[in-house]
C-alpha cells in the first residue's frame, strides 16, 4: 500500500545552526523554494539580458509574464497599485514556478505546507494594514462601515466587516493550501491503484487502464490548477491592495 | 472543485475567526460564554458575506 501523504514529510537536509535551542535546518522544502527562485532569476535575467527588439524564447516568455501580472495589478489595483508589482510579481511567479515544478513526480509541493500560504497570505495581510494606515491614517477604518447603510444597524454591521477582514489571510492561505494538498493526494491515490491492480497479474492490467488514465487526465488538470491557484492568490493580493489603497470605495 | 474549494474557504475562515474573537474575549473579560456565542454569530454572518462577495452575488463593497 502506498502511503498518499509521504510526498509531503518534510526532510533535513543539513543544520545551518541554532536559535537558543531550536535547530535551524535546511529542510527538502527550503531546497524547492531556492530552485524555484533561481529558475525564476535564470528565467528573467536570462530573458532579457538579450534585449532585443525582436524577442527570443526566453525573452518572450519574460515579456509576457510581466505583462500578465502588470495587467492584472493595473486592472484590480489602479494605476497606484503599480508601487505593489515588485511584490505582486514576486509572489505569482514563486508560486507558480513551485506549484509547476511540484507536479513533477518525486518533486516536492512547498505550497501543500500551510504554513509556507500563510506566510504568504500574512505578509500581504500585514502590507496592506501597513501602507492602509500609512497612506489613508484613521481614514483606514472607512473601510469597515459600508457606504449608505442606516446608523441604527452600524453595531451589528461593523463587527461583521471587522471579522470578515480578519478572515482574510485565512481563506487567501487555506484556499491554495487546500487545493495543492487534495489534488496531489487525489493525483496519489489514482496513481496508487495502477500499481495495485497491475498486481493482481493479467486481469488487473485490464483493470489498471482506466485509473491510468484517470491519472493522466488528473496531472493536466492539476498543471491548470497549479497556475490558477497562482494567479488566484496574486489577484486576491492585488484586491487587498486596493483595498489600501482606497478604503471607503 | 477550485471553486468549492475557495467558497468553503471563506466560510470557514468567516466563522473560525469569530469564534477565535469570542474566546479570546470570554478568556480576557471572563464573559463566558456569551462572548463566544455572540461572536459565534458575528463569524458565521461574516463567512456568508465573503462567501457572496466572492460568488459575485453581493456587491464587493456596499456603495461601490
Amino acid at each position: 500500500m502506498i502511503d498518499p501523504i509521504e510526498q509531503f514529510n518534510i526532510e533535513k537536509l543539513f543544520t545551518i545552526g541554532h536559535i537558543g535551542h531550536h535547530e535551524i535546518a535546511f529542510t527538502n522544502s527550503s531546497a524547492y523554494m531556492f530552485g524555484s527562485v533561481a529558475l525564476i532569476s535564470l528565467l528573467m535575467i536570462g530573458g532579457v539580458s538579450g534585449r532585443r527588439l525582436v524577442p527570443g524564447r526566453l525573452q518572450s516568455v519574460a515579456e509576457i509574464s510581466y505583462e500578465f501580472v502588470a495587467t492584472m495589478v493595473r486592472s484590480s489595483a489602479g494605476k497606484e497599485g503599480m508601487k505593489f508589482f515588485p511584490l505582486v510579481f514576486s509572489i505569482f511567479m514563486l508560486l507558480a514556478v513551485s506549484n509547476i515544478v511540484g507536479i513533477i513526480p518525486y518533486a516536492f509541493t512547498i505550497s501543500s505546507h500551510i504554513i509556507v500560504t500563510v506566510a504568504l497570505a500574512l505578509l500581504v495581510f500585514i502590507t496592506v494594514l501597513i501602507y492602509g494606515f500609512y497612506k489613508n491614517g484613521l481614514k483606514f477604518f472607512k473601510l469597515f462601515v459600508p457606504a449608505g447603510v442606516p446608523i441604527a444597524i452600524l453595531p451589528i454591521v461593523v463587527p461583521i466587516e471587522v471579522i470578515s477582514f480578519l478572515s482574510r489571510p485565512i481563506s487567501h492561505s487555506v484556499r491554495l493550501f487546500a487545493n495543492m494538498l487534495a489534488g496531489h493526494i487525489t493525483l496519489k491515490v489514482f496513481a496508487s491503484f495502477v500499481t495495485m491492480l497491475g498486481a493482481l497479474g493479467f486481469v488487473g492490467w485490464f483493470g489498471a487502464v482506466l485509473p491510468l488514465g484517470l491519472t493522466v487526465a488528473l496531472t493536466a488538470l492539476e498543471l491548470l490548477v497549479a497556475f490558477l491557484q497562482a494567479y488566484v492568490f496574486a489577484i486576491l493580493t492585488c484586491i487587498y491592495i486596493n483595498d489600501a489603497i482606497h478604503p471607503g470605495h | 472543485m477550485a471553486r468549492g474549494f475557495r467558497l468553503s474557504s471563506e466560510l470557514i475562515a468567516g466563522v473560525v475567526v469569530g469564534a477565535g474573537i469570542g474566546w479570546g474575549f470570554d478568556r480576557l473579560l471572563s464573559t463566558s460564554p456569551f462572548g463566544l456565542i455572540v461572536f459565534f454569530l458575528l463569524g458565521f454572518a461574516a463567512g456568508v458575506i465573503n462567501v457572496m462577495r466572492s460568488a459575485g452575488v453581493a456587491p464587493d463593497r456596499t456603495g461601490r
